[in-house]
């Protein structure tokens, strides 16, 4: 308890307030400062700020220190604030207003008012409130005079103060106000009358009076003793006045006179309550606005208007009868929003809270039909018609943004407010139908697909044929690869009409002259003419395989026939030009031979870009492609992401949980599209490719050099990147907008990541199945090829120093394959790709050698075939294998020594070797040596015995 | 739990979150932290009176409590003018009691009480001559008539009359 009394507090305060409180009970007078009866100071203040005015005298004179506090600035300062007339906005122009009011209301009174306040108002109140109810004009410009000097000179004569402060301001309202009180109290119909005799002032004046009044009689002020019932009248006298207002405004807007309009509305708004305290009324809630809002015609013309118009007979969509609907509505707000613009001050919002209505009522209403309808008809209509529906909808901002250029009217914001609320209703299901519709089309796409691929494989063993290198064998695969990503760019960038419209020329060119296919298209959405495109393309092109039959040799560049030439160009050209020309349009269904004389210059097209023909080319090719991946899928699925994303877009704006929701939508959908493509396709693909690579025999394909299985996995190499390459530019160009790239938690960059994680493990597994492959193939050429006594000639003269037949088709088969990776996976990958051939090339000339019996002259061959070997390998590049390579070049010195002692130099040697191969290593070569058994033991002494002595320092 | 004893020496054993009513408290709790065995003396207030305290705090902790310094919070707090139904009942009691719980309010810092308080008395004050208040008060007349007469001149306008 000790310990605690040093951090009680209470010490700090006892000098005052300890000694007085124990000190009361004795003596009940304070004798300190603070202290004047039984209170201190501080509590009178608060007790005389919550007292109502009339007690005032009272209180002052009881004593001279009370008198003092009555006087306190911090008294009045309380209730100056809680009269509040500065806190409005109004309160500069009510004030001046009000000295005019009084000005006309104490004009006869003048002398006597002179009087009374010179005399410090000896007279008393009573007479004020005469003055005021009577009130016939007279002398105004001597109160005018005078009012300026009784407002500067009457209270500062009291406190000596020169400064109006809260207490003068006080004083100075409460002698305006208190004379009008006594109306207050006559009849209630006569109130008005009464406060505001004729002529009466403006309305605009009268409703900041009322104003006034209404703030002076608040309980907080307490100004007279019975303001609770002033107060309850003055109420009255306020809605009495709001509805002659409200009349005088109907009159006005029947008659069309805004200027009419506009006074009653700001006279209306000026006194509404909702200005008031303690009121917790919305503006909305203000009748007049509410009033005028809801005469307005629009409300009552539903009839007119039929939903079900927007779908023509077979059920599409077409927005045509929306959009004259939405352009009468916008009218109709732009007309109204005008006058209320202009009548209509601009807090009270009235511009919104209309289109607000307009927006849930009509609109709101027309639309809700719609859907239900759409969604009768098919899902994918309902997405589309949900997003043009909210697009129709959105042009009602731009027009409430046009009303006035400044915000004070109507908010961006706010605007956008009126739509967004109207929608929220058919969001929750729009975003969960989206995302089922695209894991729906992602599944039939991938379906569709592998039936297709289980057919192919089913019926032949088509992958095993060897097919011509399309990627591959053109010149510069990097080349292609790019400008087939540039025209893919090209079509992400199309431009997307969401809202679905009968353009008349355009339908009709397309179902004329359109093959089935295209008519089956909604010709609403570009991205749908696009998609159709490279159908169309890739339809074209196997109609002309076909006719080729199918054992079409597309060599790129130089002898392409002229005529996919030009339908490539064609193509191209009526992709970037179709959303535009009917004329194009027509001209991508006919066949190829109709293009010459339909397409505008195709010759240019070919020389403006010379590349173009290789991407076409380049596209069919995949068309063809062995069937484990394809980039037609991949575009479809890109595709049909793209077109649910767009939707998704124009919802991109919305704010708050629904803007999130719309966020994670789009996230979900790119995630939704990398998985299908990753585990569905590329790594399904993938997967069959390397199985297919593990069950190849080389002893089964003679014949060949090549070995088929990797080619084809090569291609595939090139077209999963290229898979991903697309993937890389939709995401780049099409959700960068709306995801942070460098957010590496972010789940869209985290699948991402994960996509091409897959990609790279199932390139590394095939890779890897696919070097076991070439090497097992050319291991069988090594052994197959060479004969059985290439190294141990039985003809000794006849010696041509060359490679062997076995070594050249290796070093042919192996350059064949590095050769095709070039340029299209990255040097890393590559490198390792070569420096594992290189391993076990060497691994399997280790074997093959010891494998052989070599003579002396034979040995020069084993030298010709290693020194071949080496050069290939330093055309690689990799010098770690290099190195090893030119060790080996070194081994096969031990073939050609004939002196057994030599050789045993030579075979101790180690520096000679690089350190690669220790004595025991060479010892099991040259054990292949054909005259082996004749050496052995010179080599050996050589080896292990006479060098023992010749080395020897000691000996 | 905290313990407070009184000016009278008697033990109080009140809730953390009701003591926690009064800013006084509240900042020497905090000074003490989490030990509760401490004793809080409160010495400027007698157990009667505390008791009384106490009955408000317990009604009113779940109150909001606003920050002392939030200017704005005392001003919306000053605008209701009413007393609510169960304060009323609460500060209906003797004179001497009443001023002894104002005191008591200011002492604890309980700001809403002592606004009860202050308003209970604005009330009492109501149509009362300056003779009534005095002896409310317990105020002496210091006056002479003269100054007497001055400042009802100087406030004749605020007189309703």
């Amino acid at each position: 308890m000790d310990r605690f009394a040093t951090l009680e507090p209470v010490k700090l305060y006892a000098s005052a307030a300890t000694s007085t409180i124990l000190g009361r009970g004795s003596q009940k007078v304070s004798i300190t400062q603070d202290f004047i009866g039984c209170l201190p100071e501080d509590l009178y203040l608060s007790i005389l700020t919550y007292s109502a005015i009339p007690d005032i005298p009272a209180f002052s004179r009881t004593s001279r220190r009370l008198a003092e506090l009555c006087r306190d600035q911090r008294v009045w300062e309380a209730k100056w604030k809680m009269f509040g007339i500065e806190n409005n906005n109004l309160s500069l122009s009510k004030t001046l207003d009000e000295l005019e009011l009084r000005v006309k209301g104490k004009s006869v009174a003048s002398p006597k008012a002179v009087s009374t306040t010179a005399r410090s108002l000896d007279t008393g109140d009573d007479e004020f409130g005469d003055f005021a109810s009577a009130s016939p004009a007279t002398t105004q410009d001597l109160f005018g005079a005078f009012q300026g000097l009784s407002l500067s000179s009457h209270p500062a004569a009291l406190t000596g103060n020169s400064e109006p402060d809260f207490r003068q301001k006080f004083i100075h309202v409460h002698t305006i106000l208190k004379p009008l009180l006594p109306s207050l109290s006559s009849a209630p119909h006569l109130i008005l009358t009464s406060l505001f005799p004729p002529p009466s002032p403006s309305l605009i004046q009268q409703s900041h009076t009322l104003h006034l009044l209404a703030l002076y009689l608040q309980p907080t002020v307490r100004p007279v003793r019975d303001h609770e019932v002033l107060y309850s009248s003055l109420r009255s006298a306020i809605d009495r006045f709001q509805a002659n207002l409200l009349s005088t405004f109907d009159a006005a807007d029947s008659k069309k006179d805004e200027d009419a309009m506009r006074e009653a509305a700001r006279a209306s708004w000026d006194v509404w309550e909702g200005h008031l305290r303690n009121t917790n009324l919305r503006v909305s809630d203000w009748e007049m606005g509410r009033v005028w809002a809801e005469k307005r015609e629009i409300f009552y013309e539903q009839d007119v208007w039929n939903p079900l118009d927007n779908f023509t007979k077979d059920n599409t969509l077409d927005f045509t009868a929306m959009d004259t609907f939405m352009d009468h509505i916008l009218s109709v707000i732009r007309n109204d929003g005008t006058i209320a613009v202009d009548v209509f001050p601009n807090t009270s919002y009235v511009v919104l809270s209309y289109a607000d209505r307009v927006a849930q009522e009509v609109v709101g209403e027309y639309i809700m039909p719609l859907l239900t309808k759409a969604r009768e008809i098919s899902n994918e209509a309902f997405l589309r018609a949900t997003a043009a529906a909210f697009k129709e909808a959105w042009r009602m901002v731009d027009v409430l943004l046009e009303l006035k250029n400044d915000d004070s009217h109507v908010g961006h914001t706010q605007a956008e407010d009126v739509v967004y609320q109207m929608f929220e209703q058919n969001m929750d299901e729009y975003l969960d139908e989206e995302v089922e519709s695209v894991k729906q089309a992602f599944e039939v796409i991938n379906r569709d697909w592998e039936r297709k691929m289980s057919a192919q494989t089913g019926g032949t063993i088509a992958p095993t044929a060897p097919s011509a290198p399309r990627f591959l064998g053109s010149h510069n695969p990097a080349q292609m690869k790019r400008t087939v990503l540039a025209s893919f760019t090209d079509v992400l960038l199309l431009p997307v009409t969401i809202i679905p419209r009968t353009v008349g020329a355009v339908g009709a060119a397309l179902t004329t002259g359109g093959t089935v296919a295209v008519q089956g298209i909604s010709m609403l959405n570009p991205q749908r003419w696009v998609t159709q495109n490279s159908g169309n393309m890739g339809a074209e092109y196997s109609r002309n395989f076909d006719r080729e039959d199918g054992q079409m040799v597309f060599e790129l560049g130089d002898d392409e026939d002229e005529e996919e030439n030009e339908a490539v160009s064609v193509n191209r050209s009526s992709i970037s030009s179709f959303p535009q020309t009917t004329h194009d349009a027509s001209t991508i269904s006919t066949a190829p031979t109709s293009v010459r004389s339909s397409s505008p210059a195709p010759s240019t097209a070919i020389g403006r870009n010379g590349t173009v023909a290789k991407k076409g080319v380049a596209k069919p090719s995949f068309d063809k492609m062995d069937l484990l991946l394809s980039l037609d899928v991949a575009l479809e699925l890109i595709h049909a992401d793209r077109e649910s994303l767009k939707r998704l877009e124009t919802f991109a704006g919305y704010p708050g949980s629904y803007g999130h929701r719309v966020h994670d939508t789009i996230e979900e959908i790119f995630i939704l599209l990398l998985q299908s493509m990753s585990e569905r396709h590329i790594s399904s693909g993938f997967e069959r490719a390397t199985e297919q690579m593990r069950t190849y025999k080389p002893a089964e394909h003679e014949e060949t050099t090549s070995v088929a299985p990797l080619m084809q996995f090569f291609e595939l190499v090139h077209i999963g990147d290229t898979i991903q390459s697309m993937v890389q530019v939709y995401f780049d160009k099409e959700l960068a907008t709306h995801i942070d790239k460098t957010d590496f938690l972010n789940d869209v960059v985290r699948e991402k990541k994960r996509f091409e994680n897959t990609l790279d493990d199932s390139v590394a597994a095939g890779m890897n199945a696919g070097t076991d492959v070439l090497m097992n193939q050319v291991e069988h050429i090594i052994i197959t090829r060479t004969k059985a006594r290439e190294y141990y000639p039985v003809d000794e003269a006849a010696l041509e120093l060359g490679p062997t037949q076995g070594c050249k088709e290796a070093i042919a088969c192996l350059d064949l394959h590095c050769k095709l990776l070039r340029g299209s996976t990255s040097k890393e990958v590559l490198q390792v790709f070569y420096q594992e051939v290189g391993i076990r090339l060497l691994a399997i000339l280790h074997r093959h050698i010891k494998r052989q019996i070599i003579s002396l002259a034979g040995g020069f061959q084993v030298i010709a075939d290693l020194n071949a070997y080496h050069n290939f390998i330093s055309s690689l590049k990799v010098p770690s294998i290099t190195a090893d390579f030119s060790n080996l070049k070194m081994l096969g010195h031990v073939y050609v020594v004939e002196d057994a002692k030599d050789l045993a130099q030579i075979v101790r040697d180690v520096t000679r070797y690089g350190g690669a191969y220790r004595p025991e290593d060479i010892y099991e070569f040259i054990q292949r040596r054909a005259d082996w058994k004749k050496i052995e033991k010179t080599v050996d002494k050589a080896m292990y015995n006479l060098s023992f002595r010749e080395d020897c320092i000691i000996c | 739990m905290v313990i407070i004893r009184t000016a009278d020496k008697e033990k109080f054993t009140v809730d953390r979150d009701v003591a926690e009513c009064s800013v006084l408290l509240k900042n020497l709790l905090e000074d003490v932290g989490e030990n509760e065995e401490e004793e809080i003396p409160v010495q400027n207030i007698n157990s009667s009176v505390f008791r009384k305290v106490l009955e408000w705090c317990e009604h009113h902790k779940n109150d909001p409590r606003p920050a002392s310094d939030d200017s704005a919070a005392e001003e919306s707090r000053r605008r209701t003018t009413d007393i609510s139904e169960w304060d009323q009942k609460f500060i209906a009691v003797d004179q001497e009691m009443l001023f002894e719980i104002i005191l008591a309010a200011n002492y604890l810092d309980i700001k809403p009480l002592l606004d009860v308080g202050c308003k209970t008395v604005a009330n009492m004050i109501k149509g009362k001559t300056p003779e009534e208040i005095r002896k409310l008060f317990n105020i002496t007349n210091d006056f002479t008539p003269e100054e007497e007469a001055q400042i009802r001149r100087e406030n004749e306008w605020a007189e309703d009359r």
